[in-house]
């Protein structure tokens, strides 16, 4: 028999092999058929003139048979069971169930503290939750496989260990206060609604919310399928508390600066007067000045109305303002012009600067003589 | 009597037993058994056995390429193994002697 043969043979014997196996883990089939996978060839060998299918099958038995055998050695379980070719599907669906409620309640929670930038990834695993919900309540049996899953185990484990260790009182001592934390995380959950929206449709619907959390607290102890709603509702109602005490503590921080920063741009700090020079130190009048924006730098001025008689508000960005002064008969006068001079430096480059009286070459000499620094004084009374 | 009722209990200790000495690969371990006497021992539970032992943690494999036909993985006791092997062993020695007695007061 020429060896294309055999090998065809061998080959068809070894996929039905893997076929008897195909329920078991991958890595499982692999390491069996690398092993005893390799044991057939070698057998198929050693038939040599006399190999033949039947001989083969004589020698090893049927693939299926020899499946069998070597499932019963390994302490695998039986193929034939029903439970093992529709096992994977309510694995499946008993860990889409748990993940939907670590994803959901992890969701939850960052709605509540305010994460809105998530919505919609938020509102994709909401979604996910109330599938798992739906799934959980039409097949009751789900919830005994999501607490089989090995993550479940490990999470259950790690839970119990937490509870035997030092922080086992404070987690008694916790669980005591659930009954007030399901009516504060329905308040909260209310809360939210109201913040949201006032009083509107989103409002009314976590009202309706709230009071599912409610009823969810008492029933997940019972039944362990309220569980995916109380974590969720549990979850966003500590992210909202979270919210609220985080937005009061900062907030009379941020308000002062806030008003500042909101304050600064409208009015420059600005002296209630401002003088201009040119270089020649020669008083200019009348100049009108803007900030880099463009907008005027008004500053208030209180002057003198028509009549002489009076006063009023004339806020403009006009520099000089001119001095506003009263006679002896309370008649109100605005007098103009410049109270001081100044000396700008004939060297160019450097910033004008008032110069003293001993310096007098290259000053302007005001009406009145001038004084050390920018000293104001009267310029005609 | 029926010995491959028998060996089914005692194939683990039979395997471990004969890989004491000496690693193999699976079909080593079938030839040693059959040279040892237990003629009646199936290919397939041999494999299953190693695989079930190695899956336990009492041994460990590595692969030896094979100049002619597929490669081997060999198989070798570690400590976990060979401890089994000598509880295994005292078990099924107290075993047989318990038995040689009840077997002595029938005959």
């Amino acid at each position: 028999m020429s060896s294309t043969h055999t090998r065809a043979e061998v080959q068809d014997y070894l996929n039905r092999m893997r076929t008897a196996l195909a329920d078991l883990p991958d890595v499982e089939i692999s390491e069996i058929m690398d092993d005893a996978g390799g044991h057939v060839v070698e057998v198929a060998e050693e038939l040599g003139e006399d190999f033949s299918a039947e001989a083969l099958t004589a020698r090893l038995g049927t693939p299926e048979v020899y499946a069998r055998e070597l499932r019963v050695a390994a302490g695998y379980p039986p193929a034939n069971q029903a439970v093992a070719a529709v096992g994977p599907k309510p694995v499946f669906a008993a860990r889409f169930a748990f993940w939907a409620l670590v994803a959901g309640t992890a969701a939850a929670f960052g709605m509540g503290i305010g994460g809105r930038n998530g919505f919609p990834l938020a509102l994709l695993v909401a979604v996910f939750v109330v599938w798992a919900i739906v799934l959980l309540f039409r097949k009751p049996e789900l919830v005994g496989q999501v607490g089989e899953l090995p993550e479940t185990i490990a999470l259950r484990s790690a839970l119990e260990q937490a509870e035997q260790g030092p922080l086992g009182k404070t987690i008694d001592y916790l669980k005591s206060l659930q009954p007030a934390w399901w009516l504060a995380r329905a308040g909260l959950i209310a809360i939210a609604g109201l913040i949201l929206d006032g009083v509107g449709v989103i409002f009314l619907l976590t009202l309706g919310m709230a009071a599912l959390a409610l009823l969810s607290g008492p029933r997940a102890k019972v039944d362990r399928r309220w569980l995916w709603v109380s974590l969720p509702a549990g979850a966003f109602a500590a992210g909202v508390l979270l919210f609220i005490i985080g937005s009061v503590i900062p907030n009379s921080r941020y308000d002062s600066g806030y008003a500042t920063s909101s304050y600064a741009p409208a009015t420059p700090s600005l002296p209630s007067n401002v003088y201009v020079f040119d270089k020649d130190g020669k008083a200019l009048t009348d100049v009108y000045l803007y900030d880099e924006e463009g907008r005027p730098l008004d500053s208030s001025f209180y002057g003198c109305d028509g009549n002489g008689d009076g006063s009023r508000y004339r806020d403009d960005n006009r520099y000089p303002k001119p001095k506003v002064d009263y006679d002896g008969r309370g008649h109100c006068r605005e007098i103009g012009g410049v109270p001081f001079a100044v000396s700008i430096p004939s060297v160019t480059g450097l910033p004008p600067a008032p110069t003293g009286s001993g310096d007098p070459s290259s000053s302007v000499t005001p009406p009145s003589s001038v004084s050390s620094a920018p000293s104001t004084v009267p310029a005609s009374k | 009597m029926d010995t491959s009722q028998l060996l089914k209990g005692v194939l683990d200790l039979a395997v471990l037993a004969v890989l004491r000495k000496e690693d193999g690969y699976g079909y080593d371990v079938l030839r040693r058994l059959r040279a040892g006497g237990l003629d009646e021992v199936g290919d397939a539970s041999v494999y299953g056995t190693l695989r079930r032992l190695y899956n336990a943690g009492l041994l460990t494999s590595y692969v030896v390429p094979s100049e002619e036909g597929p490669h081997r993985k060999y198989y070798s006791l570690n400590e976990p193994g060979r401890e089994r092997l000598a509880e295994s062993g005292r078990t099924w020695r107290s075993f047989a002697h318990t038995l040689d007695d009840l077997l002595g007061v029938v005959a």
